[in-house]
């Protein structure tokens, strides 16, 4: 019997790394190394503004970016309004002002 | 009689001049948008005129501001441009004199020297009042080389690296009036005469050289003379002795109330062209004390953006702390060209964005009150229990609009050059201001003050920083302060709030009523900025503690017990740097309340 417990768990698939294009997210990486030092702590979606109000998740998206999924990851971004409070709790001291500018120039309408 | 040979680089460089100021000046004004042409047919005919002409007066010629940064500094500017002035209009005045009413040519006015020996009349206070003024400009020159040399001795840490267009230029103008001297004192050589300077120098070639050797220089000197003037004449529009000319109609415009707007307009070339790169702003750059970033300085970004060579490191390495803008001898509106300028580089017009705000309304409570926290004072809880302490004591009603979470004040966006997404944010705000019939909104964030000031219509809002409600809630007798002049702060101005706003003295007053007040070494239009800015998206965290701990540095060095400040992007970025006690201003008045 299927019962609402209120949440739900993502559905299995598998990121094929050989299959995904990684050369965009190369260049973000290049551009900016420091997201190299992110530990996915997840401060910056804890505090986020928009992820307040939306599902927006900057760790989902910025691991998603990571691994060369960027399917759907400009229009997420865009819901970010680039309030900063992500960059003063970020343990590693990352721009992530700046990777978010970075990566949806990088992205475009990808 | 008034024409020589050696008059032509000089008529040539004069008309090519002339007509590439009357082209430029022309279309821009003619590209200008309407509104601002009607503010110009309105200001012509008023008060506004007259005050720019004596605005021309005072900062064009005489350069009163750049006395007040170095007096040496003023003085070199002031005999530069007031000396040459005098030198065209005295030498006006002169033959005028010697020749009545007859109509006499350019050239004549400025190579009259070598006209006037033509003259059977000969007037000799002239020739001193002249050499008086050579003398002037010429200890101008010498000052400009020795700045060169030792910037230091005329207050400035650094002076502006040249572009190639301005070393031209520059060369040109340092020879000009050392040529006017030689070309001069030459002819007193040759035909007598001369003032106390020329006569001299003439003397001394007289005794140097053969009478032969004289006239054989004697025409050489003077197509010296207008060579170098007319070189310049060339050079100068392509060079940042653009600024000359351009900062007249840029006063009569400015107090016409054209403005720099959030997308460019011909007015900014106005602007653009105005700065003389003196470099004055550089030394108020911390990113340039501080972390050593050379070549994006306000000097630089206008350099840049005039040769349409603006890249995206320089437009946005800057924490648009306004400090530049506050020193600036010209009053450029750096901080607005540099916001139009990012606006160009990310804005990216997308209608679909922010749907997601339709139908958001986290606030609560009523009241003709509201209170809007901003993202950063919700991440300094601190701040928002305070507000609710003080709200309570003054018995005040107050509409909660985003204590549970709500949308950014827009300015974020705005200061990455997304100005269309702000926009959006600007516009959702304001629907839910007056859905909830407010008719003052207090902030704590001056980030959100400032954007609400500026580019929000909210008429018949009042609009408040906490630090000025609070400072209202005191004078009203609604709540009272125990004061302890054993209890010692020192505040720091806030970029956004104090040259940002304006907003210096409430603070103050509301921390007199607590204890004793000690400035820090920068305060008011000087004060330093945090580092934290979220202007700047290219300094990295270790750059951005580095300014914070210089700013610390100076806020513990007075020896207070508590640093307070009124922002709380300031307060986190202070904090990551101190050991000592930082408090915003509303937490110190919550925890003294009588």
């Amino acid at each position: 019997m299927a019962t609402n417990f209120g949440f739900s768990i993502s559905k299995p698939r598998v990121i094929d790394m050989d299959a995904n294009n990684l050369r965009k997210s190369d260049d973000i990486l290049a551009s900016m190394p420091q997201l190299q030092s992110c530990i996915g702590c997840g401060a910056c979606t804890a505090s986020c503004t928009a992820g307040n109000l939306t599902s927006f998740n900057f760790r989902k998206v910025h691991t998603l970016v990571r691994r060369g999924e960027y399917t759907g990851v400009y229009e997420e971004l865009n819901k970010c309004m680039l309030c900063g409070k992500c960059r003063l709790l970020c343990p590693r001291g990352i721009n992530t002002r700046a990777a978010v500018m970075t990566i949806k120039r990088t992205l475009g309408d990808f | 009689m008034f024409y020589a040979h050696f008059c032509i680089p000089f008529i040539v460089g004069a008309v090519i001049m002339l007509l590439t100021l009357l082209y430029r000046y022309i279309s821009w004004v003619v590209e200008l948008p309407k509104g601002d042409k009607r503010l110009i047919a309105k200001g012509i005919f008023s008060t506004a005129t007259l005050r720019s002409v004596w605005e021309i007066i005072r900062e064009s010629l005489l350069h009163i501001s750049i006395f007040r940064v170095n007096p040496l500094l003023g003085y070199m500017h002031c005999s530069l441009a007031f000396g040459w002035f005098l030198l065209i209009a005295v030498g006006w005045i002169e033959t005028t004199v010697y020749m009545g009413a007859e109509l006499v040519p350019l050239q004549g006015h400025v190579f009259f020297r070598y006209f006037a020996t033509q003259i059977d009349t000969h007037i000799p206070i002239f020739d001193h009042i002249m050499d008086a003024l050579l003398l002037f400009v010429l200890s101008g020159v010498a000052l400009a080389w020795f700045k060169r040399l030792r910037s230091k001795a005329l207050g400035m840490r650094r002076t502006t690296k040249h572009s190639v267009g301005d070393r031209i230029a520059l060369s040109f103008l340092w020879f000009i009036f050392p040529a006017r001297l030689v070309a001069e004192s030459v002819t007193a050589a040759v035909y007598g005469g001369g003032g106390f300077l020329t006569a001299a120098v003439g003397g001394a070639l007289q005794h140097t050289l053969s009478a032969g050797a004289l006239e054989a220089i004697y025409e050489p000197v003077w197509w010296f003379y207008s060579a170098v003037l007319g070189g310049f004449f060339i050079a100068m529009p392509h060079s940042r002795y653009m600024h000359i000319f351009t900062e007249i109609p840029l006063i009569f415009l400015r107090n016409y109330r054209l403005r720099v707007t959030q997308s460019s307009t011909s007015y900014d070339n106005f602007q653009l062209q105005s700065c003389s790169r003196c470099g004055i702003c550089i030394d108020a750059c911390q990113l340039q004390s501080e972390l050593g970033h050379n070549g994006v300085q306000s000097v630089y970004f206008l350099r840049d953006r005039r040769a349409n060579r603006l890249t995206m490191p320089v437009a946005f390495d800057c924490l648009m702390c306004g400090k530049c803008q506050e020193r600036c001898p010209v009053g450029i509106d750096l901080n607005a060209l540099r916001l139009n300028s990012r606006a160009t580089m990310r804005n990216l017009p997308n209608e679909r964005r922010y749907g997601y705000f339709k139908g958001v309304d986290r606030s609560e409570g009523s009241g003709k009150v509201g209170y809007f926290a901003g993202c950063m004072t919700l991440l300094t809880p601190h701040t928002l229990t305070a507000m609710q302490t003080i709200f309570d004591a003054a018995g005040e009603e107050v509409w909660w609009a985003d204590r549970n979470g709500g949308v950014c004040c827009g300015r974020p966006l705005r200061l990455s050059g997304e100005t269309d997404s702000a926009n959006k944010m600007v516009e959702y705000n304001i629907e839910l201001f007056r859905r909830h019939g407010i008719t003052t909104l207090v902030t704590s964030c001056p980030i959100c003050l400032k954007t609400f000031r500026e580019d929000y219509n909210l008429e018949g809002i009042e609009l408040l920083h906490h630090s000025q409600y609070i400072e209202r809630l005191i004078e009203q007798g609604r709540i009272s302060l125990k004061h302890a002049d054993n209890q010692s702060f020192t505040y720091h101005d806030p970029c956004e709030l104090g040259r940002g706003s304006g907003i210096y003295e409430p603070p103050r007053s509301v921390i007199k009523a607590i204890g004793t007040l000690i400035e820090p070494k920068h305060h008011h239009r000087n004060s330093l900025c945090c580092g934290s800015s979220l202007a700047n998206t290219i300094i990295n965290d270790a750059e951005q503690l580095k300014i914070s701990a210089a700013l610390t540095l100076e806020l513990e060095a007075t020896g207070a017990t508590t640093l307070v400040t009124a922002c709380p992007l300031c307060k986190k970025a202070l904090g990551r740097t101190t050991a000592q006690k930082i408090k915003d201003l509303s937490e110190i008045v919550a925890s003294n309340l009588n």
